[in-house]
């Protein structure tokens, strides 16, 4: 288990991510992981993706050479994953998830490269500028279903440059008359010492 | 008949202006703030209020507190109990913000009392310990599935809930007066992200603001700070929407945000972590 090299997929708790599950699940991605030397491929698939998520695994049985498993909710939290799937000494993995914000958060945190994948069935859709407006800044790489192979390529690009998490804060508060969420605080209160 | 009309027009007329001028006293953000005789001070005492929501709200939150509380720049470390009072608001059902509220005091509270005392900064006098603090509980304004067609209805009585807790810790001290040492007091200020309690807490306190009740408004009382979430980039939620020009602060966290909305927003870099 320590020395192997592994994809976390999560699709997170709240909506159903068929298209996500499937995509990795797919002849084609199973192809990439491979030749990225992946040896492992771990699924969170949600509270009704079981089905999905076991006729797929069938499905690309023929590939072979990776371990797939995977999991509906984990109540404790995706961090234990997360961790094993940032790995160590040359076998650093990635992980692939939904754009929910409380996701991202946690992967930057742990410093996991990390692909994100908005679900565009959504309707509310400012889970996509989100996941621009990161990988725009190199924080995360921007996966399209249809194009998760080049996206696993990119994300080893992201490793070498992986960047620290939360970013400081230093020089945007020059601009502005408060410091942080404390100096907003503290001026409403009329704490002036 | 013409003249009662006439005249009714007028009464009309100036009472809507009325509310108008108040309203725009209300809505200064730079209305009067409270006048305080430093930070600890034992005749001051002070209350926040958090509203807490569901999932995504309360990490965020949570997530904001917790760097703040920690922060290594002591200039920008938000410490806990220069508030002597806190007041977590939850949604009815949701005992999983309550225990992350309870989970965060026992982190923060102790963390500023040591750490303040240890620095000296802080006479033993003026330090007021951990403070207090309580969860209390709303009903939710709309449950997840519930039809539009009943939203009002429940929304005033999330309202009037929100009415009792703001109103909840009031002084003995004559109206319009400040409370004396270990008292509590209403709200001085209430922070709070998207869920749709903040934005009816903060709707609520407006209007309790525009009757003076318990002189919270001449006492500059209430003050409130929204944060949007970090999730928006471009455009605002739909509590942000409503809540931008009511609120006193109002924080985004990626700068495409300013650019886009103007006006009073601010950015102070990226909060939660």
């Amino acid at each position: 288990m320590a020395s192997s090299k592994t994809c976390f997929v999560t699709i997170g708790a709240t909506a159903s991510f068929a298209a996500l599950i499937k995509a990795v699940l797919s002849p084609r991605f199973l192809t990439a992981l491979k030749e990225q030397r992946y040896d492992e491929l771990l699924v969170q698939y949600g509270q009704d993706g079981k089905e999905l998520f076991e006729t797929a695994v069938k499905g690309v049985q023929s590939v072979g050479g990776i371990k797939i498993h995977g999991f509906g909710i984990d109540e404790n939290g995706l961090g234990r994953y997360m961790r094993q799937a940032r790995g160590k000494d040359g076998q650093e993995g990635v992980v692939v998830a939904h754009a929910g914000s409380g996701t991202i958060l946690e992967a930057l945190r742990i410093q996991v490269p990390l692909i994100v994948v908005p679900n565009s069935d959504l309707l509310d859709n400012h889970q996509v500028e989100l996941a621009e407006a990161l990988s725009e800044q190199e924080y995360v790489v921007h996966g399209h279903l249809d194009n998760l192979p080049k996206a696993l390529q990119d994300a080893e690009q992201l490793r070498t440059r992986q960047k620290q998490w939360p970013p400081p804060n230093s020089g945007v508060h020059r601009q502005s008359k408060s410091q942080g969420l404390k100096g907003v605080l503290d001026e409403e209160m009329g704490f002036l010492d | 008949m013409a003249f009662i009309l006439k005249f009714l027009l007028a009464i009309l007329a100036v009472g809507l202006t009325a509310i108008y001028l108040r309203f725009t006293i209300l809505l200064n953000a730079k209305r009067n703030k409270p006048l305080r005789h430093g930070r600890r001070n034992p005749n001051e005492p002070t209350h926040l209020m958090i509203v807490l929501g569901s999932g995504g709200h309360t990490t965020e939150m949570l997530s904001m507190l917790s760097r703040s509380v920690q922060d290594e720049d002591q200039s920008q470390r938000l410490h806990w109990n220069d508030y002597t009072h806190r007041t977590w608001v939850v949604s009815s059902g949701d005992s999983l913000s309550a225990a992350r509220a309870e989970e965060f005091e026992k982190m923060a509270a102790p963390l500023s009392t040591q750490e303040g005392l240890m620095m000296g900064k802080v006479k033993r006098a003026t330090d007021n310990g951990p403070g207090t603090y309580e969860v209390v509980t709303v009903p939710r304004a709309r449950e997840i599935h519930q039809s539009l067609a009943t939203a009002p209805m429940t929304s005033l009585t999330c309202m009037q809930a929100c009415r009792n807790v703001l109103l909840k810790d009031t002084t003995t001290t004559r109206e319009g007066h400040g409370g004396q040492a270990g008292e509590r007091d209403v709200p001085d200020l209430i922070l709070v992200n998207g869920p749709a309690t903040g934005t009816i807490m903060v709707f609520t306190s407006l209007l309790l603001r525009f009757f003076d009740v318990k002189g919270v408004s001449t006492r500059g009382k209430m003050r409130t700070v929204y944060v949007e979430s970090w999730a928006r980039v471009k455009r605002l939620s739909l509590s942000g929407k409503l809540l931008r020009r009511v609120v006193d602060r109002f924080l985004v966290q990626w700068p495409q945000l300013v650019r886009e909305v103007g006006g009073s927003v601010e950015y102070l870099g990226v909060l939660v972590q």
